[in-house]
């Protein structure tokens, strides 16, 4: 199961769980009527410890995730790696058609005319990376390719009315 | 009020057409040229976001009206230029074939296939909405602040921090749907200006091609605004919640000290969010700026999940409520909201923003809460005014009926889009790569099936309508009666 997928599965389990509290909620009001000075007081009880909960969850949640930011640090940016030009343009890519495996790589993204978003797909056609191609600025995108194969490049912000067919392949390795 | 929800229905009811239209289009069961399929989006964007706008904006200042004194006459002008705006926009589009997208990202209404005129015209109605938006804001925010004592009276301050002065002096804090009105008022006008400053530096490129513009600084302009302004049109409808949900349970939504707090942490975080846009822009945007769009993005959640969304339900719990169809569609929007804010969390995450940036799964979380929450606030709200002012309620079989069918046919169309975003299907596309089409011919069968649920509620609300009497007092009237 992809990435993506597991994050899907996460999102439907949470939206039935939060559509199963609603139909909870409403299926109470079949329940004799409880005063609303009773049901405040239960309520608000619940509800310090819902703040906590999510407050904690969330802050947790910024925590987990900073590792995995896709940032390059000056430091890491100059390291060693395997420079590749990327100009994105009305309605192509203009960049290498083979690049090596298991080579930690930046993409140097540019546009030369509006803003393109430079989005890599494998060959099950997962997004496994992306950076917007914006003119004036150069955006470094860090890649190593594990596998051998064919990716394709969609533009991923739209350019204009080529866009969807904005693409271009490159293979990766021996392939 | 009547004008500007009648208009905001309307013009919601013929975007969704236009919707459903592309929809089948990326479903390979309808040929439109791209240059068409653009424009309609153009079309779609800008209409759903200005309906739903308009809705909020007519049904929040109905409601403070009730309240404190507000101009009619002034509402009725920012209500046309609003529409001067809107013909500005459907002009070029169809007339100039402008296909530059509502959210457009600068240079590219310079650099597209439509004429020059087109994107001068479109500039001009976007701005005359704008201004439109901030005469509504500046007359709320106006009234609020003389009505409440001042920014301090009406941000509930000495409320929160002087609880037993406050008391003593005799003193009440404004009402819940106050808070929604002067965070309105306050960021709408906020990023009302931020939007002037593009619009005007952007026609000012329009008229001299020489000029350029910082294509980073307008993307963040770009951004700033039109995240504020969709998500203000969920934060205005909350005030549908504080009066409506409390007449169908018969219970009061008080404001608490809980409550103006979370209200102000809204109004910050509504300027701050839109930094999440910007993620993919992984070296040209400062890191800073993504560490902290990502927090306030979680952060978000709080005043939402723990303060509006809980007491909603605390009203609710075990109360009196009539379900009757109006009480329906406001509770379903909570559960639109909810949803639709999980599905904005996880694309605000930096890691998994990687590989749902710019996919399907961005129109997925929005349409979520636009149409899943927002709209069925709006609906909501009028189904309680008809029921009220008719004082007949929809049968149980016509109700069960237009639920299903609605709410069914959402999720069918709302899991096509979550689908499509979690394989990688690009938004904006008029032809999809697999599995798109597939998707897409599911979700428009929703599509179709929800707008039968929408179409049978209008003819409900017609017999409805015809039951109305003038004579009868306005629900919210009723309202006090019952609770006291």
């Amino acid at each position: 199961m992809g990435a993506t997928s597991k994050l899907l599965l996460i999102f439907l389990l949470l939206a039935g769980g939060v559509g199963s509290v609603f139909v909870v909620v409403a299926l109470s009001t079949r329940q004799p009527i409880e005063d609303q000075t009773e049901m405040h007081r239960r309520g608000y009880a619940v509800r310090s410890k819902w703040f906590l909960f999510v407050t904690l969850f969330l802050l947790a949640a910024f925590v987990a995730t900073l590792p995995f930011f896709p940032y390059l640090s000056r430091v890491t940016a100059q390291g060693p790696a395997l420079r590749v030009p990327v100009i994105a343009q009305q309605f192509t890519f203009i960049m290498p058609s083979h690049l090596p495996l298991k080579q930690r790589i930046i993409f140097e993204v540019t546009s030369r005319d509006v803003n393109h978003n430079f989005g890599i797909y494998n060959s099950k056609g997962e997004l496994i990376a992306q950076t917007q191609a914006m003119p004036d600025y150069v955006n470094n995108l860090e890649v190593t390719f594990q596998k051998s194969g064919r990716y394709t490049v969609r533009c991923l912000e739209y350019c204009g009315v080529g866009h969807a067919l904005m693409e271009k392949e490159f293979t990766v390795g021996g392939y | 009020m009547k004008l500007y929800l009648a208009f905001g229905l309307i013009i919601a009811a013929v975007m969704m057409l236009v919707g459903l239209t592309m929809r089948m289009a990326q479903a390979q069961w309808l040929s439109i040229p791209p240059d068409v399929f653009y424009e309609l989006l153009t079309l779609h964007g800008a209409g759903m976001i200005i309906a739903l706008v308009v809705c909020a904006m007519g049904g929040l200042w109905f409601l403070m009206r009730r309240r404190i004194s507000l101009s009619a006459p002034l509402a009725v002008a920012a209500w046309a230029l609003l529409m001067l705006g809107v013909a500005g926009v459907v002009i070029s589009v169809v007339f100039g074939h402008y296909a530059g997208l509502y959210t457009f990202l600068y240079p590219l209404p310079f650099i597209g296939s439509w004429p020059g005129w087109a994107t001068g015209v479109f500039l001009i109605g976007m701005m005359l909405i704008n201004i439109g938006w901030m005469i509504w804001c500046f007359q709320i925010l106006g009234a609020v602040l003389r009505a409440y004592g001042g920014l301090r009276g009406a941000l509930g301050w000495n409320f929160v921090w002087c609880p037993k002065a406050f008391a003593a002096a005799g003193h009440e804090p404004p009402p819940p749907e106050a808070f929604p009105a002067v965070v309105a008022g306050l960021d709408g006008l906020i990023t009302g200006m931020v939007a002037m400053l593009l619009g005007v530096a952007l026609l000012v490129r329009w008229i001299d091609p020489r000029v350029l513009i910082d294509p980073l600084w307008a993307k963040n302009l770009t951004y700033l605004y039109m995240h504020a302004l969709a998500n203000l049109i969920i934060y205005m409808l909350a005030a549908f919640i504080y009066v409506g949900l409390s007449y169908v349970t018969k219970r009061e939504y008080h404001t608490s000290k809980v409550f103006v707090i979370a209200w102000w942490s809204s109004l910050v975080f509504i300027l701050t969010n839109y930094f999440h846009h910007l993620y993919m822009d992984v070296s040209s945007q400062p890191q800073i700026l993504q560490y902290f769009g990502e927090l306030s993005s979680y952060l978000t959640a709080i005043p939402v999940t723990a303060v509006t969304v809980f007491g909603a339900l605390m009203l609710v719990w075990r109360s009196r409520t009539r379900w009757t169809l109006g009480a329906v569609f406001m509770y379903s929007g909570l559960i639109g909201w909810v949803v639709g804010g999980i599905g904005a969390e996880i694309d605000a995450s930096v890691p998994f923003n990687l590989h749902l940036h710019n996919t399907l799964w961005v129109p997925a979380h929005f349409h979520t809460y636009l149409l899943g929450g927002c709209l069925l606030f709006v609906m909501g709200w009028v189904f309680l005014l008809l029921e009220s002012r008719s004082e007949h309620s929809t049968s149980k079989l016509m109700r069960s009926l237009i639920f299903t069918l609605s709410f069914g046919g959402m999720v069918v169309f709302l899991l096509g889009f979550y689908f499509g975003g979690a394989t990688g299907v690009p938004r904006r596309y008029d032809t999809q790569p697999l599995p798109g089409p597939l998707i897409a011919q599911f979700a428009t069968i929703g599509v179709i099936i929800m707008l039968l649920g929408f179409t049978l509620a209008f003819f409900e609300g017609l017999r409805l309508r015809s039951g109305f009497s003038a004579d009868r007092m306005l629900w919210p009237q009723n309202l006090r009666d019952d609770i006291s």
